[in-house]
C-alpha cells in the first residue's frame, strides 16, 4: 500500500501525499508549484481557463495520450501515474509552440484570460493528427469559453497552426521513461491520509476491483470517485471534501467499451469520450446527443456510471438508456446484480443502489433497423451546457401501425421518467399526425415539470407537448427522403 | 516606416499565451499577506440588527473581522450621487451586499471563517422587479427629457399609429479575470492598492477617501485587467476598499480575489429596461413622430445609472431621423446590486427599442423591413439633425446600408428564405438588417480628457504611462503604435507601463470607446515635445557631422530608428545614439501630454447640445433560423459592415469587432439573468448563465470594414471600435422578430430581448396554430 501519489508534471516527478494530495489539481499547480499560468474562473467545469492535459498510456503501451480536463475539477488523487502538462511545459523555454505562435500572430488573444486554457486545448486537438476544418474547431473548443475574441481569430490561429509543424508532447517528453515509470506504479494500491482544516481525510485509490469492492464492503459510507465531474463541482461549492472516499481511476477492468451480440457493453469509467468515439456507427442518434454532451474536458474526465450514479433528471444519457431498455450492472463483495435502468431510480437522487455496491457496468441493447429513434436535448446554448428538457422516442411500425412506443422524458420529474400514457395512445394507432399530437397532450397531462433557472414549468410542459409532431415530421420526413 | 496602421500583436500576446502574462492572483504573495472576503446580507432589503463573528474568529488561520464601524473615514461613495455605502451600518439593499469583511492566514480559512458569520436582520418587503418599481414610483433619479417639436400633435395627425411596450433583459459582464486588489500599506500610512480596475483615479480617490487621507497618500496601479467590459469602472472600488481597510488595520498586505459567484451574485450589470414607444408614420412607413419612455433597472444606488440613462436617451433615434420626438426615461430602484457600465452604456437598450418600432412598422405595413430602415436613415445634408441638435457630420449611413445589403444579398435570400418557410412545418427562418450609430466621447463632458508621460531613455528606447487601462482591448498596442510612429522608431522600442495614479493623475476611465482617441493623442502630444527638443540638438549635431550649413530643426526627420536631413536622408544618426548625445548636452527628454476633445459640449437641463465628437457607424445583416416546435435558435450567417475609419490596428480592432458583435449576440438571443424569490441571483456562474461558446459564431461570418478616411478630427483619422460593434447584434433579435412575424403577427407583437429559446417558444404557442394544418408530412426545406 502507497500513502502517496506519483504525478509528472511538466517531465518533472512529484511524489504528493497528505493534504497536498487532497487538493485540486489547479490548486496544486498554482500554489505549491507556482505555475500560475493556468488560471481559474469558475471553478466548476464550466470554462476551460484552467484546462491541462492529462498524459496516460495509449492501448498500445507505446506513447502517452494527452487529453484535455479541467484541472478544477480534478482532484490530486485521481492522478497517480499520469503526466500532467500545463501552459508552462508545451514548449521548450523561451519558445513558443504552433498554436502559442499562431494565436500571437492571429490576434488569438485579447485580455489573455482564457488563452492558456485554449492554447491547451488547441495543442490537446493537434496532438492525435489534424483536426479538419472550422466546424471541427469549434467542436473541439466548446469546452473553452472567452468572453472578449468572439472566437473567430482564435479559429483563425487553430487553422494557422495546423499549417505549421510542432513538437508533439511525445516528443518534447520521450514517453520511453514515463511509461517506465507510470507502469512501475500500476499495481500499488494507494491509500491516501490527510489533515484539513474539518478533520482527518481518508482516499483510498484501489489498483483492481477486487480491492475496491473489499474497501466498499468495510466502509459502506464511502464516496465513490470516478471522472469528480460531478463531484468536483459539489466540493468547490459547498467547500467540503467527503471525509472518506474510494477513487476508481486506477482500476483497468473498469474501463472498457465493445460490442457484442447487438448490445453495447460499457465498463463503468468508461469515458464519454471513449464512447461516443465506439458508437459514431453503431449509434449515430445517441453519438449525436453525446457531442453535445458538456464539452471535451468533461467528456474526457466524465464516466458512463458516474453520470447514472449522479441521478440528475436532466442526465443527457438516460432517454437513451430508458428507451434502449439498458441494465445497470452493480456489484458488491456479495456478488454481482443486473437492475433495469428504468427501476434504477427510486426518487430525486435516490437509486437502488444497496450499500457496499458498486455501479460496474452498463449494457445498453443498441437499436436495430426496426427502430425509428429521436434523442433530444434542450438546452439554453447548444454545446456545454445542461439540459433543460431531454427526450427519448424509439418506435417500431408495421403497416403504418405502431407496435412499439417507449418514450422517455428528462427535465420534468424528479427523474427521468417513461411517459407511460403517452406510449399507451401509441402503441396500436397509426402512424399519422393526429396519434403524435394526441400522445402530446397525454405525456403533457402526466409530467410535473418545476420551474428553476434552466426554464419555467410551463416551456417545459410545452416541449413535451410538442416533442411528439416534432418526432412524426422529421421520421416522416426522412422516410420520405429516403424513399426518393 | 510606420508602424501604425500595421497589425502588431498585442503587447502582452506572448505573455498571454505562454501564461506568463500575470493577473492579480497570479502575484507571489508577499511574506505576511492576508486573503480577505466579505460576508454578505442574507436578505434583499431590510435593516441591519447585529453581525456575530465569533465563532469565525475563533477558527485557527482567521485574523479578523471589520464592520462599518471600523471604517476609519468616509464610508458612503457614489461618483453621482454620494448614496452607496462601502460596508452598511444600517440598511441593507441586495442580497449578498457586503456587511462585513473577513481577512484569514490561508483561503481555506478565509471560506470557513465566511460562513461562520452570522447576519441578523430585520426583513423588509423588497422591490424585486421593475414593474413594481415602476408601479409605486420608486425612482433612483429625476426624469430625463430630449424633445423637439410637438410629438403628441404629430401623433394624433399620423395617418398610422402603433404602439406597445418593449423589455430587454440585463447582461452580465462575465469578465473571466473576477473583481481583484491587493493592497499593500506603507509607511505612515500610506497605501498602494492594485486594483483590476478601468479606473485608477477612482480607485485612489475611494481610498483616500475611506482612509480618511489625502490622495496624495494613496497609489493606485493596475497593469492589466482579465476582462472588464465597464464591470471595472466603478464596481472594481469595492474590492480595493476591502483591502485597504484589511490592509490599515492589520499593517499587512491584502489580497481580495471575488469567486466568480460572488461576483456575479454581488456586482451590477448591464441594465434591464422596459420601454414604452409611441409611433405615428406615413403609409410608406416613414416616420413621422415617436414618444419613448425608458424606465432602466438603476438597482439599489446610483452608480453609473444616470449617464447610462442619458446615452439611451442619447441613442434612441439610432440611425434614423426622427422629426417630432420626445424621450422620456427615468432610473427605478430595485433590490439588486446596482446596475452599471456595461459596453454600449444604454445604447444597446435604446437601439433595440428603436429597431423594434421599424421592425413591427414593416409587420404592420407588410413592406420589408429593409425598405422601412432605408427610408427613415439620416440623410446627408438634410434630415441630419438629431433630436438633441447634433448634426449628423459626414454621416455613411445610406451607403452601408445599401452596400451591406447587395454584399449580402439580401433580396435574393429573401425569396429563397420565404420559400424555404412555406415548405417546412419544422423550422421558420428570418433575416434582418439593423444599423449602428453611436456617438463617441464621454455624455459628461469633462471626463474627455486625458495625459500621458513619455520617457526616452538614453538607449532610444521608450516607456509611455497614460491613465489608459488594458483590459484587452488593445490599447497599449496602439499607443505603442502611435508612439513608434511618432519618433520614426520600431515599435519593440517602446512599452507601455502599468497605469499608475504615480504617472498620470485625475484620469477618466477607460470607457466610452474613447480611450486611445484621448490617451493616444495625449501620448503623442507628449512626443511631439520631445522630438521639438531632440530635433533642435539633432540639427546641430547633423549639420556638425556632414558641414551642411543652415540646417533647421524642421528640417529634421524622424524615421527609420535614425534621424537625418531631408536634404541629406542617407547620412542617418541612430536614434539611440542621438538621445545618448542629447542627454549629455542636457536635453529634456521626457514630456507629460495632455489632451482634451475639442469642440463638445451638451446641456444636460436642454437635452440640446453636440456631446459627440463624431459617430462611429455600422450594419448588421444577421439570419436566424427557430425551430417550430422547441423554439431553439440557430444563427447560420451574419455579415457586418462597419466604418471605423482608417485602422490603427486592423488586427485588434477587428477583435473588437468580432467580440463586440457577438457580445451583443449574447445579449439579444442568450443571456438571462434569474432571480429567487427573496431576490438572490440564480444565475450566478456559466453554468448557468451561459455566453456564446464557439459554436455559437454563425458558421458564415463576413466581416468588413467600410472604407473610410474622412474622420479628420481623430487621431490618425481612426475611429473608436470598443463599443459600436455590440449593437450589431440585434439584428439578431430582429431577424428572430422576423422570423416569428412569418409564422403569424401574434406570435412576433409580444416578443421581448433576448430571445431565448423560452421566448420564442411562448411567442410560438401564441400564435392561433402552431404549425398549419399538414396536407402530407413534407420534408423539411
Ligand atoms: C461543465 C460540466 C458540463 C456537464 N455537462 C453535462 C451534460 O451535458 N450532460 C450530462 O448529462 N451531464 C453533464 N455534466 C455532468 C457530469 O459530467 C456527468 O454526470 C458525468 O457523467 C459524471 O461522471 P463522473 O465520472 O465525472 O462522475 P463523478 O463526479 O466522479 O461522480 C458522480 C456521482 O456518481 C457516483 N459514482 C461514480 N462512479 C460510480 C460507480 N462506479 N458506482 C457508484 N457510484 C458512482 C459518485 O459517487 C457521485 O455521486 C456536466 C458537468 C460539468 C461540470
Ligand atoms: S475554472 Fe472554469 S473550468 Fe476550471
Ligand atoms: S481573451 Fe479575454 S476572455 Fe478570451
Amino acid at each position: 500500500m502507497r500513502d502517496s501519489i506519483v504525478v509528472f508534471i511538466n517531465g518533472q516527478r512529484h511524489e504528493v501525499r497528505g493534504p497536498a494530495a487532497l487538493l485540486t489539481l489547479s490548486d496544486y499547480l498554482r500554489r505549491q508549484c507556482g505555475l500560475v499560468g493556468t488560471k481559474i474562473v469558475c471553478s466548476e467545469g464550466d470554462c476551460g481557463a484552467c484546462t491541462v492535459l492529462v498524459g496516460r498510456p495509449t492501448a498500445d503501451g507505446q506513447s502517452l495520450d494527452y487529453q484535455p480536463i479541467d484541472s478544477c475539477i480534478r482532484f490530486m488523487f485521481q492522478l497517480d501515474g499520469t503526466h500532467v502538462v500545463s501552459v508552462e511545459g508545451i514548449a521548450e523555454p523561451g519558445s513558443l509552440n504552433a498554436v502559442q505562435q499562431a494565436m500571437v500572430d492571429c490576434h488569438g488573444s485579447q485580455c489573455g484570460f482564457c488563452t492558456p486554457g485554449f492554447v491547451m486545448t488547441m495543442t490537446g486537438m493537434l496532438q492525435n493528427g489534424g483536426v479538419g476544418d472550422e466546424a471541427a474547431w469549434k467542436h473541439g473548443l466548446t469546452g473553452n469559453l472567452c468572453r472578449c475574441t468572439g472566437y473567430t481569430q482564435i479559429l483563425e490561429a487553430g487553422a494557422e497552426a495546423a499549417r505549421q509543424s510542432s513538437l508533439t508532447l511525445n516528443e518534447r517528453y520521450p514517453a520511453a521513461e514515463l511509461l517506465a515509470a507510470i507502469s512501475a506504479l500500476a499495481g500499488d494500491d494507494v491509500a491516501i491520509a490527510g489533515e484539513l482544516a474539518d478533520g482527518e481525510h481518508a482516499v483510498t485509490a484501489p489498483a483492481t476491483l477486487a480491492a475496491a469492492l473489499e474497501f466498499l464492503g468495510e466502509h459502506p459510507d464511502a464516496t465513490v470517485a470516478a471522472g469528480a465531474t460531478d463531484i468536483g463541482v459539489r466540493v468547490n461549492k459547498t467547500g467540503v471534501l467527503p471525509y472518506r472516499l474510494l477513487d476508481v481511476n486506477r482500476i483497468a477492468e473498469l474501463d472498457f467499451v465493445s460490442v457484442d451480440d447487438g448490445v453495447l457493453h460499457c465498463g463503468a469509467r468508461a469515458s464519454w469520450a471513449a464512447i461516443e468515439e465506439a458508437t459514431t456507427e453503431i449509434a449515430p442518434e445517441f453519438h449525436r446527443i453525446l457531442n453535445r454532451f458538456g464539452g471535451p474536458q468533461i467528456r474526457a474526465a466524465g464516466t458512463i456510471a458516474g453520470n447514472i450514479a449522479n441521478g440528475s433528471p436532466i442526465a443527457d444519457s438516460l432517454p437513451f438508456l430508458f428507451v434502449m431498455q439498458a441494465e445497470v450492472e452493480t456489484t458488491s463483495a456479495a456478488g454481482t446484480r443486473t437492475i433495469p435502468i428504468d427501476q434504477f431510480y427510486l426518487g430525486y437522487k435516490q437509486l437502488a443502489l444497496e450499500p457496499g455496491e458498486l455501479i460496474t457496468g452498463v449494457q445498453i441493447p443498441l437499436p436495430t433497423a426496426a427502430d425509428q429513434l429521436r434523442l433530444y436535448k434542450i438546452s439554453r446554448r447548444r454545446d456545454l451546457d445542461i439540459s433543460t428538457f431531454t427526450a427519448g422516442i424509439r418506435l417500431r411500425v408495421d403497416a403504418g401501425e405502431i407496435t412499439l412506443a417507449r418514450v422517455a422524458l428528462g427535465g420534468v420529474g424528479p427523474t427521468v421518467v417513461r411517459a407511460s400514457a403517452a406510449e399507451a395512445v401509441l402503441v396500436g394507432a397509426p402512424l399519422e399526425e393526429a396519434t403524435f399530437r394526441a400522445a402530446g397532450d397525454a405525456a403533457a397531462r402526466e409530467v410535473a415539470p418545476i420551474s428553476d433557472v434552466r426554464g419555467a414549468a410551463e416551456y417545459r410542459r410545452q416541449l413535451v407537448r410538442n416533442i411528439f409532431v416534432k418526432y412524426f415530421l422529421e421520421t416522416a420526413a426522412s422516410a420520405t427522403a429516403g424513399a426518393l | 516606416m510606420s508602424s501604425a496602421g500595421k497589425s502588431l500583436p498585442h503587447d502582452s500576446a506572448v505573455g498571454h499565451v505562454t501564461g506568463r502574462a500575470l493577473y492579480l492572483d497570479d502575484e507571489r504573495p508577499m511574506l505576511g499577506e492576508l486573503h480577505v472576503g466579505f460576508v454578505g446580507s442574507p436578505i434583499a432589503a431590510g435593516t441591519l440588527e447585529a453581525i456575530d463573528a465569533t465563532e469565525a474568529l475563533a477558527l485557527p488561520g482567521v485574523v479578523g473581522c471589520w464592520t462599518a464601524a471600523d471604517v476609519p473615514g468616509h464610508n458612503l461613495f457614489g461618483l453621482i450621487s454620494v448614496d452607496e455605502p462601502f460596508l452598511p451600518a444600517e440598511r441593507v439593499d441586495y442580497v449578498g451586499q457586503p456587511v462585513a469583511v473577513i481577512a484569514a492566514e490561508t483561503p481555506e480559512a478565509l471560506a470557513a471563517a465566511r460562513r461562520l458569520v452570522r447576519v441578523d436582520c430585520t426583513e423588509m418587503p423588497p422591490v424585486l422587479d421593475l414593474d413594481t418599481a415602476i408601479r409605486e414610483a420608486r425612482f433612483l433619479t429625476p426624469q430625463r427629457r430630449i424633445a423637439r417639436g410637438d410629438a403628441g400633435r404629430e401623433l394624433a395627425k399620423a395617418p398610422q399609429r402603433l404602439s406597445g411596450v418593449f423589455r430587454s433583459g440585463g447582461q452580465e459582464q462575465f469578465y473571466l479575470e473576477s473583481q481583484a486588489a491587493i493592497a499593500y500599506p506603507g509607511e505612515e500610512g500610506r497605501m498602494v492598492v492594485h486594483s483590476s480596475t478601468q479606473n485608477t483615479t477612482e480607485i485612489q480617490g475611494v481610498v483616500a477617501e475611506m482612509l480618511g487621507r489625502g490622495q496624495h497618500e494613496v497609489v493606485a496601479i493596475c497593469k492589466r485587467m482579465g476582462g472588464a467590459f465597464g464591470g471595472k469602472e466603478t464596481q472594481a472600488s469595492l474590492p480595493a476598499l476591502m483591502a485597504a481597510l484589511v490592509a490599515h488595520h492589520t499593517g499587512r498586505p491584502a489580497r481580495v480575489i471575488y469567486n466568480k459567484d460572488d461576483d456575479m451574485c454581488v456586482t451590477g450589470k448591464r441594465h434591464e429596461y422596459v420601454t414604452r414607444w409611441d409611433v405615428g408614420f406615413e403609409d410608406d412607413g416613414r416616420l413621422l413622430a415617436i414618444r419613448f419612455e425608458f424606465f432602466s433597472n438603476g438597482g439599489a444606488f446610483t452608480d453609473l445609472s444616470p449617464p447610462v440613462l442619458d446615452r439611451t436617451l442619447l441613442h434612441a433615434d439610432n440611425c434614423y431621423y426622427l422629426p417630432h420626438v420626445e424621450l422620456l426615461g427615468r432610473v427605478c430602484y430595485t433590490n439588486v446590486p446596482p446596475n452599471t457600465a456595461f459596453r454600449g452604456f444604454g445604447g444597446p437598450q435604446a437601439m433595440a427599442a428603436m429597431e423594434n418600432v421599424l421592425e413591427s412598422i414593416a409587420q404592420h405595413l407588410d413592406v420589408d423591413a429593409l425598405d422601412i430602415r432605408q427610408r427613415n436613415l439620416y440623410g446627408v445634408g438634410e434630415r441630419n439633425v438629431t433630436p438633441y441638435g447634433q448634426v449628423v457630420e459626414r454621416n455613411h449611413l445610406p451607403e452601408i446600408f445599401t452596400q451591406l445589403a447587395e454584399s449580402c444579398d439580401y433580396r435574393r435570400r429573401r425569396e429563397e428564405i420565404a420559400a424555404a418557410n412555406a415548405a417546412s412545418r419544422l423550422t421558420v427562418r428570418g433575416l434582418a438588417i439593423t444599423g449602428v450609430k453611436f456617438g463617441i466621447s464621454f455624455t459628461a463632458t469633462f471626463l474627455n480628457q486625458g495625459n500621458a508621460l513619455v520617457n526616452v531613455y538614453m538607449d532610444g528606447t521608450v516607456q509611455v504611462s497614460t491613465g489608459g487601462t488594458e483590459m484587452g482591448q488593445g490599447l497599449n498596442t496602439k499607443i505603442q503604435q502611435l508612439v513608434a510612429e511618432e519618433l520614426g522608431v520600431d515599435p519593440r522600442r517602446v512599452r507601455l507601463m502599468p497605469t499608475s495614479t504615480e504617472k498620470n493623475n485625475n484620469t477618466s476611465p477607460t470607457a466610452a470607446s474613447a480611450s486611445t482617441d484621448i490617451n493616444g493623442a495625449a501620448a503623442v502630444k507628449a512626443c511631439r515635445e520631445i522630438k521639438e527638443r531632440l530635433a533642435a540638438f539633432a540639427a546641430g549635431e547633423l549639420a556638425k557631422q556632414t558641414g551642411e550649413s543652415g540646417l533647421q530643426p524642421r528640417d529634421v526627420c524622424f524615421a527609420d530608428d535614425a534621424v537625418f536631413s531631408t536634404h541629406r536622408p542617407e547620412h542617418k544618426i541612430d536614434f539611440g545614439g542621438l538621445c545618448m548625445a542629447a542627454r549629455r548636452s542636457r536635453v529634456d527628454l521626457g514630456a507629460r501630454g495632455f489632451f482634451a476633445t475639442p469642440g463638445i459640449g451638451f446641456d444636460q437641463a436642454a437635452g440640446q447640445g453636440t456631446p459627440f465628437f463624431y459617430y462611429t457607424q455600422g450594419a448588421a445583416a444577421v439570419e436566424v433560423q427557430v425551430d417550430r416546435f422547441t423554439g431553439e435558435l440557430t444563427v447560420p450567417r451574419a455579415d457586418l459592415l462597419i466604418d471605423i475609419g482608417r485602422p490603427i490596428n486592423l488586427g485588434i480592432d477587428r477583435g473588437q469587432v468580432i467580440g463586440g458583435f457577438i457580445q451583443g449576440l449574447g445579449w439579444a438571443t442568450a443571456e438571462c439573468l434569474l432571480y429567487g424569490e427573496r431576490g438572490e441571483l440564480l444565475s450566478h456562474s456559466p453554468t448557468t448563465y451561459k455566453i456564446p461558446a464557439a459554436t455559437d459564431v454563425p458558421p458564415v461570418f463576413n466581416v468588413a470594414l467600410f472604407d473610410n478616411d474622412d474622420n479628420v478630427q481623430n487621431i490618425r483619422r481612426s475611429k473608436a471600435v470598443g463599443e459600436p460593434p455590440l449593437m450589431l447584434g440585434i439584428a439578431a433579435w430582429a431577424a428572430v422578430k422576423d422570423a416569428l412575424a412569418q409564422v403569424d403577427s401574434a406570435a412576433s407583437r409580444s416578443f421581448t430581448l433576448p430571445a431565448t429559446g423560452e421566448e420564442i417558444l411562448r411567442c410560438l404557442s401564441l400564435a392561433p396554430q402552431t404549425a398549419p394544418q399538414p396536407s402530407a408530412a413534407m420534408p423539411d426545406g
